[in-house]
């Protein structure tokens, strides 16, 4: 028994950082908005107060924040010839849920593509000749440029206050900034972060390399700061307890502390919580969307008409909410044929360990999620690949972001995993070390892609997203020559032994990496490469925009989320100004 | 006795100050500690309808920085300043260290307070307001404003009226040696009530 | 199994519930605290044994041994067993995380790469029941006990399990083993709400200051140790912690 409610202007899927600031944005333009999240609603207090929130075993190791898997896992398999199995427990990438989504969880470490990064198949051929890449490769243009979402990005930032410093204003290169960082139009909001002694080891090694270190621009903020929107923040104390933890300090940039208390207070805006979407109602040209199906929590079933839908449900759920509504053709690896699903990508992560002796105290404990100093020379293409047989490349850094021991106790390698010899090792190294962070990119591949399994449902009866992934030869090469120079880094800092641990093959699911999933719906000039154009609006179905990391043809150097809220902004300048006054297609096919 | 004379008003308000309770120093104190003793207490207690607040049991490293940031100017007090310039680095050590090790038994609450004005504070002390945007003070200050070492001083069965002062100097930009502006940030958020409440609150409970 | 009906064993730990931290700090201090809470700090003797509630006598027999093996006790501390990780296994088993949360549990079950990690259909709880039924009753079988083997004997038998390749009644030994570890370093280096962790020793011995963190003056000083007791969530203005093993880490 479907109830269908009366009709509004925009349901938009999912209430994190994308769904908040598009809803903000458009309820105060004076249209008529309902947000469909379906996890909670949760503030900073309660629900964040420590000291029950510094609890590692709920938070971190029992996941409390994110998606119920129990009910909406993904399935997983490397490689097409293999069958996909569920992930039945989260760990390799752990999407959030609840209002606020995952930003209220994140680290906070907020960084710009740089300008290559957005044409990056021209640039590559352009720099290094069309043969360079390995025949497998996707990788593609965006089809909008760094110069076009500069002042999109500069808005994010300064709705977070991000606290960083500037490394290039306007083409004039800034001290103490990361000097390949394309140009900004100012500082950022607020001051870098303090540096805490891993940092400043790391710092001074990397400057006596001929290195550019920097301090990691960070939203878990340095100082009180009142954003644009008028809603304040307060300083971060470096308190460890960033990723996968929600601030009690109203210190971290989340949607809690940045945009909803004006959200929430716009009668243009509905938040319902405890919704399940479904899928996007289409009508019988299947080229409109007529609103939205969702289950509530009590089982009960509704249809939301609405004159345009938006998803910003999360990169994964975006693709399977297109996958499971018809909206566009699925991709199929074999043939070639289909978008949706199409240049899945990831992260490619790397670290190195330097143990140190010990009268070196490090007190790995005091940090936030984006306190560190780390740098960008052996990023994206800001060095030569030429011989190297791979692009890409990734930031290197000392940001650690924690100490709670029950997933951080760093041992040297050789060392047993259990008894008296690994306790000793724990003791003896667990306060003096210092954990570097390789961020590396990811190229797309024809093999990697998204799509719907044909066996696992979820708890609604639907089929499960299925992932098919292995980190392509690109970048195994990327990390191993990336962890050479961390490696060379932590000799330069004095440290008594220095180990390595590149990516290797295969991509695991049962070890924590990062929730930078990107691709499946992905943005472009070309229909047949793309799932929604430069403006995020699906080709197939003019009223449908798809704003997520879902967009990105493959994934940079850098966290994925400083880039989505700049094209998040920018998609709804193109909705505010141009798609709501006339709607129809914004590009043509 | 040119000290004692400069205190004038203030030494009849310590001897006229509540019932001290049993002596429970741990040990004579540093002769630096003499002087103190004449305001905050033969035992740390405090004068709290003076003010002045409880010195016993307060974090050693909490107490330190504070006579430092008297001495420097950092946090104004003129009184203050003048007994916290003189003292050496060492002697400000000591000092804190004795008065860290004493366990004076608290003095009565405020009469003055309210059940909602408890129930107020007791809610923004252990939860906080989000209509306030203001989070819980036991974050930062402890379970139940006991201290945290070396990171936030004890609320607990501290004198209510120096708790509203300090509140209202840090809300008034007048108390500044507070590291990142925290507390700055925190209480600009709250309203008389709540200041009032707060430091009722904390000041009900009584300290080890 | 013999079970033990909670109220006799809330009852037997006294003042074990977790109460307002400000009626505790009405109270004097001298009688909040019950023998199986508080251990002295730092004191090496061995806290009494926990009331078992999901493992009989045979499996804690096990469980305990195998623990301390894993996690033993030296010069720098206690080991599993002075931490309580046992008792910490038997509340997780015994509880939410015991009987599936957090895990997939539809079929089909197919046993794949290790990428695709843990297949089968088994909960927590299933499994170590599972796994320990098969080890107890293997070791029966040639009149032995794992808990009177010599500490060279069981570091062997361990690593047999880890190696894989011993099948327990369907559950592969490796599984068992992974889950035995990962389950004995949580509960050494979990919050002490959860019944590991006694007293934070743990914490105590590598440094790590616990719930309480508010390090914004202390960043700036590199290179000093932070000298401050640890703390834990369940701890009041007394200091005492309030365990209360009958919470799992439930979400």
């Amino acid at each position: 028994m479907v109830q269908r409610l009366k009709e509004v202007d925009v349901v938009i899927v999912g209430v994190g950082m994308v769904g908040s600031i598009v809803a903000k944005e458009l309820a105060a333009a004076g249209y008529k908005v309902v947000g469909l999240e379906r996890g909670e609603a949760r503030f900073t207090v309660p629900e964040f107060q420590s000291p029950a929130v510094h609890d590692e075993l709920r938070f971190d190791i029992r996941k409390a924040l994110m998606q119920d898997n129990t009910r909406e896992p993904v399935t997983f398999r490397n490689a097409s010839s293999e069958t996909a199995l569920p992930v039945r427990r989260w760990e390799s990438f752990l999407p959030g849920t609840g209002l606020g989504g995952s930003m209220v969880h994140w680290n906070g470490q907020t960084y710009r593509f740089q300008a290559n990064d957005f044409e990056l198949a021209t640039r590559t051929k352009e720099r290094y000749g069309k043969n360079f890449l390995d025949k497998d490769v996707t990788i593609q243009d965006w089809g909008v440029t760094y110069a076009e979402l500069e002042p999109h990005y500069d808005r994010f930032e300064y709705l977070l206050g991000t606290s960083g410093k500037a490394g290039n204003i306007k083409g004039e290169i800034q001290p103490g900034g990361d000097p390949h960082e394309s140009p900004r139009s100012r500082e950022y909001p607020t001051p870098p972060q303090k540096e805490h002694f891993q940092g400043a080891l790391f710092r001074k090694a990397a400057t006596s390399l001929g290195y550019h270190p920097f301090p990691q621009p960070s939203s878990n903020l340095s100082q009180p700061y009142t954003n644009p929107e008028g809603v304040k923040l307060n300083a971060c104390v470096f308190c460890g307890f960033c990723e996968r933890y929600a601030c009690e300090h109203y210190a971290k940039s989340t949607p809690q502390t940045v945009i909803l208390p004006v959200l929430l207070a716009n009668s243009n805006f509905e938040l319902r919580t405890g919704c399940q979407v479904q899928r996007i109602n289409l009508d019988s040209s299947k080229k409109k969307a007529t609103g939205v199906t969702y289950i509530d929590t009590a089982g009960r079933e509704f249809e939301q008409p609405a004159s345009l839908v938006i998803t910003a449900s999360f990169a994964l759920n975006n693709v399977r909410m297109l996958l499971l509504s018809g909206i566009g053709k699925p991709y199929n690896p074999q043939s070639g044929t289909g978008v949706v699903g199409r240049n899945y990508a990831y992260q490619t992560m790397s670290s190195v360990a330097a143990f140190f002796d010990q009268d070196v105290i490090i007190n790995p404990f005091m940090a936030s999620g984006a306190s560190g100093t780390l740098i960008n020379d052996f990023a994206g293409d800001n060095f030569d690949h030429s011989g190297l047989g791979f692009i890409g490349g990734a930031f290197i850094g000392a940001v650690n972001t924690n100490g709670r021991p029950i997933q951080y106790h760093p041992v040297p390698p050789g060392t047993p995993a259990w008894g008296q010899g690994w306790k000793e090792a724990v003791v003896k190294h667990y306060n003096h070390t210092v954990m570097f962070s390789l961020h590396g990119s990811s190229v797309s591949t024809r093999q990697n892609y998204l799509d719907l399994d044909p066996t696992y449902r979820d708890a609604w009866g639907q089929p499960l997203l299925r992932m098919t992934f292995d980190f392509p030869q690109n970048d195994l090469k990327m990390a191993a020559y990336v962890t050479a120079k961390g490696v060379e880094i932590g000799k330069a800092m004095g440290a008594k032994l220095v180990a390595g641990a590149p990516r290797k093959a295969p991509y695991t699911t049962t070890v924590y990496q990062t929730t930078h999933n990107t691709g499946g719906t992905v943005m472009g000039n070309d229909p047949r490469t793309s799932v929604v154009n430069r403006y995020l609006q699906s080709w197939d179905v003019p009223n449908v925009f798809v704003i997520g990391a879902s967009a990105y043809p493959q994934n940079a150097s850098w966290n994925p989320t400083d880039t989505l809220g700049a094209l998040t902004y920018w998609a709804i300048d193109a909705l505010k100004n141009r798609y709501l006054k006339n709607p129809g297609r914004l590009v043509s096919a | 006795m040119v000290f004692l004379l400069a205190l004038g008003a203030s030494v009849i308000v310590a001897a006229a100050s509540p019932k001290a309770g049993p002596e429970s120093a741990k040990r004579p104190g540093p002769a630096a500690a003499v002087i103190c003793q004449s305001c905050h207490g033969a035992n740390g207690e405090g004068a709290p309808a003076a003010k002045i607040p409880r010195l016993a049991g307060q974090s050693a490293d909490y107490l330190d920085k504070q006579l430092r940031d008297y001495a420097s100017g950092a946090r104004s007090n003129e009184v203050m300043q003048n007994f916290a310039k003189p003292l050496s680095e060492a002697d400000r050590a000591e000092v804190a260290a004795y008065f860290a090790s004493l366990t004076a038994p608290s003095i009565a609450p405020n009469p003055r307070a309210t059940d909602s004005q408890l129930a107020r504070g007791r809610q923004l002390a252990q939860q906080g307001s989000e209509a306030e945007r203001v989070q819980a003070c036991d974050n930062c200050h402890g379970p139940d404003g006991s201290g945290v070492p070396r990171s936030a001083p004890y609320l607990a069965g501290q004198s209510a009226d120096y708790l509203a002062a300090e509140l209202q100097s840090w809300r008034e930009g007048k108390r500044k040696n507070d590291a990142g502006k925290l507390m700055s940030s925190v209480v600009q958020r709250l309203n008389d009530a709540d200041v009032s409440a707060v430091s009722a609150y904390f000041s009900s409970l009584g300290a080890e | 199994m013999d079970k033990f009906s909670r109220r006799k064993f809330v009852a037997t730990i006294g003042a074990a519930t977790v109460a307002p931290a400000s009626a505790l700090l009405k109270a004097a201090p001298a009688e909040a605290v019950a023998p199986q809470q508080m251990a002295q700090r730092g004191s090496a003797t061995l806290p009494a044994k926990p009331l078992y509630l999901f493992f009989n006598l045979a499996e804690a027999a096990f469980i305990e041994s195998a623990c301390e093996r894993l996690i033993p006790a030296d010069e720098s501390g206690p080991g599993a067993l002075g931490a309580g990780v046992p008792n910490y296994l038997d509340k997780q088993l015994g509880g939410a995380w015991g009987s599936g949360e957090r895990l997939y549990r539809s079929g089909p079950w197919q046993s794949g790469s290790p990428s695709q990690g843990y297949q089968l259909p088994f909960t927590p709880a299933e499994l170590f029941h599972v796994a320990l039924r098969a080890v107890n009753r293997n070791f029966e079988s040639q009149g032995a006990a794992f808990g009177t083997l010599s500490a060279e004997a069981q570091d062997a038998y361990l690593k047999t399990l880890e190696a894989g390749g011993v099948d327990l009644d369907g559950v592969p030994s490796a599984v068992f083993f992974d889950m035995l570890l990962r389950m004995s370093i949580e509960g050494f280096f979990s919050d002490p709400v959860y019944g590991g962790n006694r007293d934070m020793v743990a914490w105590r011995m590598i440094g790590f200051p616990g719930a309480y963190a508010d390090y914004y003056e202390a960043i700036d000083r590199h290179g000093e140790k932070f000298a401050r007791e640890p703390m834990s969530i369940g701890e009041d203005a007394l200091r005492h912690v309030h365990i209360d093993p009958n919470i799992p880490a439930s979400l």
